[in-house]
């Protein structure tokens, strides 16, 4: 044995390189199969990918080292979140005030919707508003990744990414506070309850407001250099996603923050609109191989059911509230069901708040959670599929003649 | 095909009326990239009550508005300040922006999406990549003739003015993200279609129909809007088109330089002296090429009394001696702003190269460039 120590013992552990780069190359494969040969979005691909290697399929990609892949998921979705806060112009915001309206409204009618259906199936109530501030959020990723995929550029591609904003920022909200008050039901004490959501909630907005605001003084030394300037934003982030973590905030608020702020309170324009580009795509790939090997599918036999009802109560709130005020912001009533429609995929982000809202409050994690992660399954692979045909269908996808 | 094709009728008007078309840049307001946003933007002006005609252009990412005809210069500019209202409203509420300027500075040509329409769809399969690297912007200036002949002989008087035209709306500094060191660097991109350049030397209207027939014959155009020529006639409008001038940065620009051509063509249907010759167009391409590369700096050359000078000189001396005609035409006010630019050597591609070195990115010139568009002052977005 002695003589042969040079040799690596078997079998090789998943370092974090060789992870990384496994990932991506199980993505690229993946997400090419199934693009060529089924003629889905690639990050459907990239999904199925990983649930065939994930725990549910061959296992390759044990729960031992899908956390220790934790790192690519969190710089992964600081990239698209900061993207998504970054296309947001409060002025026009404020202008289309009916856009604005749209989001808040939709995201309360998933929240009522999805609500009333799972008391209606018996579930206690708290539970079921947990699931249902779950719901409310589309996924900023699939989104996201599908209008630059098709390079789509449109009023329903350009709404769809504000209204994914609002609702998941708004899902974000509505969650703390219902935790905060599973906490005062549980006696935890109203100081704990007041100060928990105030912390989240603030906090994560103060350090996307410090970091922005970082970002802008940072630029102006920089001056108009397109590849320092690219250096700066992916570091922005990385810091910001790195402090979010480490002080218990709230990663989508904080990087939507920042987004948003170092784009609006630019007053002197001295950030250059970067482009993020194959960095985006790098990340990208492995965020959706990551997410499709930590989906569960589990709960689809024994609840199928509830979960249907949880999709479809879902996807009627928002198709029907955006269809019904699309025409109040000018937009046609067939590209306000599309617009409803590029809303379906569930965030795999949600994965990780199931776990942690089950740490807070064990109640959940006994019942209703193996049915939002099996909502979050299904439409984690169908999500994709529905905005990919929104945005084809409202002409918006980029390609040469079109008819 | 050629069964007796019929002549085409030169529709009469009254001469020394004006229209102008304007072709504009869709922008989104987050790069300042050119955007897909004409179908969305047309389908809510279509609801606004406006004059004029605001219409698809062959990319997703152009919008074109023409004027009505004018008699004046004053009620031409008007109108264009309102469809520019109109459409300025309209792209604000879809968070899109407006700009002029001959070329968009950074935008790339493979990206550019053939609008809809049967015809763009046929011009983008016969032309290939140029449909698309046809992405420029530009401005066209209608004059109206009483008939057939006097139009070409407008024409072919106007053709010693074209370089003129060039350097006073010149804007399109930037092409593809780079200085191309052009004053107008538009041209260039239409000098690579077959049927570009100058219209031959015919000198009446027989003779172009003869010329037109024969073409036509030979199946090469169905109509007159397969001449991409500088200067071309429309009878349809009984108009002669200018046809070289970039996109100006601000309407303002557009309606003086149509005020220019009026009074130029005031000038030169009322003066027999004027008859064009063939050998004008010996010096043609030259000057043309002179005053898209160096704009006010460039150096004309005259062929009847073969002198050279600066375009900045020749312009100069044209405008001052246009004073009785402006008088008549009420234009003096425009005519006077464009002797003070030719003075100072500002065109709107001198104004672009500033904002570039000011700024240092180009994100930041079309950003100003939608700003200086809207009337704004571009301190704010």
């Amino acid at each position: 044995m002695s003589e042969i120590g040079f040799l690596p013992s078997f079998p090789l552990p998943f370092s974090a390189v060789l992870l990384f780069g496994s990932l991506m190359l199980a993505g690229v494969v993946g997400g090419w199969l199934v693009e060529r040969f089924l003629g889905l979005p690639r990050i459907a691909g990239y999904v199925i990918t990983g649930l065939f290697l994930g725990p549910t399929g061959a296992g390759v990609l044990d729960p031992e080292t899908l956390h220790g892949a934790r790192i690519f998921v969190e710089i992964a979705l600081g990239l698209v979140l900061y993207d998504l806060g970054h296309r947001l112009r409060v002025r026009w915001l404020l202008r289309e005030r009916w856009l604005l309206a749209t989001g808040v409204l939709e995201s309360f009618a998933t929240f009522a919707a999805i609500f009333a259906a799972l008391v209606m199936t018996g579930e206690s109530s708290l539970p079921a508003a947990i699931a249902a501030a779950i719901g409310m959020a589309a996924s900023p990723a699939v989104v996201l990744v599908v209008a630059r995929d098709l390079q789509s550029e449109g009023q329903v591609t350009e709404r769809a990414l504000n209204l994914v904003a609002i609702n998941s920022g708004l899902a974000v909200l509505v969650l703390t506070l219902l935790i905060s008050y599973a906490h005062l039901a549980r006696d935890a004490g109203w100081a704990v309850a007041a100060a928990h959501p105030a912390y989240l909630l603030l906090g994560s907005v103060l350090l996307g407001l410090a970091m922005g605001l970082l970002g802008i003084v940072l630029a102006r030394w920089i001056g108009k250099r397109e590849d320092a300037q690219f250096i700066l934003v992916v570091a922005l982030i990385a810091v910001t996603t790195g402090l979010a973590q480490q002080l218990n905030l709230s990663l989508i608020l904080g990087l939507l923050a920042l987004g948003l702020f170092s784009r609006n309170l630019d007053r002197g324009h001295a950030m250059l609109p970067v482009e993020l580009g194959y960095a985006f795509q790098l990340f990208v790939a492995v965020l959706f191989v990551l997410t499709g090997a930590s989906l569960r599918l589990e709960a689809l036999g024994p609840a199928a059911a509830v979960v249907g009802l949880y999709v479809l109560a879902r996807l009627a709130a928002k198709t029907l509230v955006i269809g019904a005020l699309s025409r109040l912001s000018g937009l046609s009533l067939r590209q306000g069901a599309l617009l409803g429609l590029s809303q379906l995929p569930m965030a795999g982000a949600a994965i990780v708040l199931v776990e942690s809202t089950t740490s807070f409050y064990p109640e959940f994690g006994a019942g209703l959670a193996g049915v939002v992660l099996a909502a979050i399954a299904l439409l984690e692979i169908l999500g994709p599929i529905a905005t990919q045909l929104a945005f084809r269908l409202a002409g918006e996808a980029g390609g040469a003649v079109r008819q | 095909m050629s069964t007796a094709a019929e002549p085409l009728a030169f529709k009469r008007s009254e001469p020394l009326r004006l229209g102008v078309e304007l072709e504009l840049q869709i922008l989104n307001t987050r790069d300042y990239n050119l955007s897909r946003g004409a179908p969305d933007l047309l389908r809510l002006t279509g609801k606004q009550k406006h004059s004029g005609e605001i219409k698809p252009e062959i990319t997703e990412s152009m919008v074109e508005i023409a004027t009505a005809v004018h008699g004046r210069h004053d009620s031409l500019l008007r109108e264009l300040q309102e469809m520019r209202d109109v459409l300025a409203r309209c792209a604000d509420r879809l968070n899109l922006a407006i700009c002029g300027g001959g070329s968009h500075p950074f935008q790339k040509w493979s990206e550019q999406r053939i609008f809809a329409r049967p015809r763009f769809a046929h011009l983008s399969d016969l032309y290939g990549y140029l449909a698309k690297q046809f992405t420029v912007f530009g401005q066209h200036i209608h004059v109206g003739c009483e008939n057939g002949d006097d139009a070409i002989h407008l024409l072919h008087a106007l053709s010693r003015y074209i370089p003129h035209f060039i350097v006073l709306s010149a804007s399109s500094p930037f092409f593809q993200g780079q200085d191309t060191s052009f004053a107008s660097s538009r041209l260039n991109a239409i000098a690579a279609f077959p049927l570009s350049g100058y219209m031959p030397f015919v000198s009446s209207w027989q003779e172009f129909n003869d010329y037109f027939g024969t073409m036509r014959d030979l199946g090469i155009v169905e109509s007159t809007k397969d001449f991409y020529w500088d200067i071309r006639p429309k009878p349809e409008f009984g108009s002669v088109e200018i046809r070289v001038c970039d996109t100006p940065l601000t309407v303002e620009q557009a309606a003086s330089l149509a005020a220019y051509a009026q009074a130029l063509a005031r000038r030169l249907l009322a003066d027999p002296r004027t008859a064009a010759r063939p050998d004008s167009y010996f010096v043609y391409t030259y000057n043309r090429f002179q005053a898209c590369r160096f704009g006010f700096d460039g150096e004309v050359v005259d062929p009847r009394t073969m002198g050279h000078r600066t375009l900045r000189e020749d312009i100069l001396e044209t405008l001052h001696s246009l004073g009785a005609e402006a008088a008549e035409l009420d234009s003096a006010d425009a005519l006077e702003a464009l002797v003070r630019q030719a003075e100072t050597r500002q065109n709107d591609s001198a104004w672009l190269r500033e904002a570039r070195a000011r700024t240092g990115s180009l994100h930041d010139v079309v950003r100003l460039q939608a700003a200086l568009w809207a009337g704004r002052s571009g301190i704010e977005e």
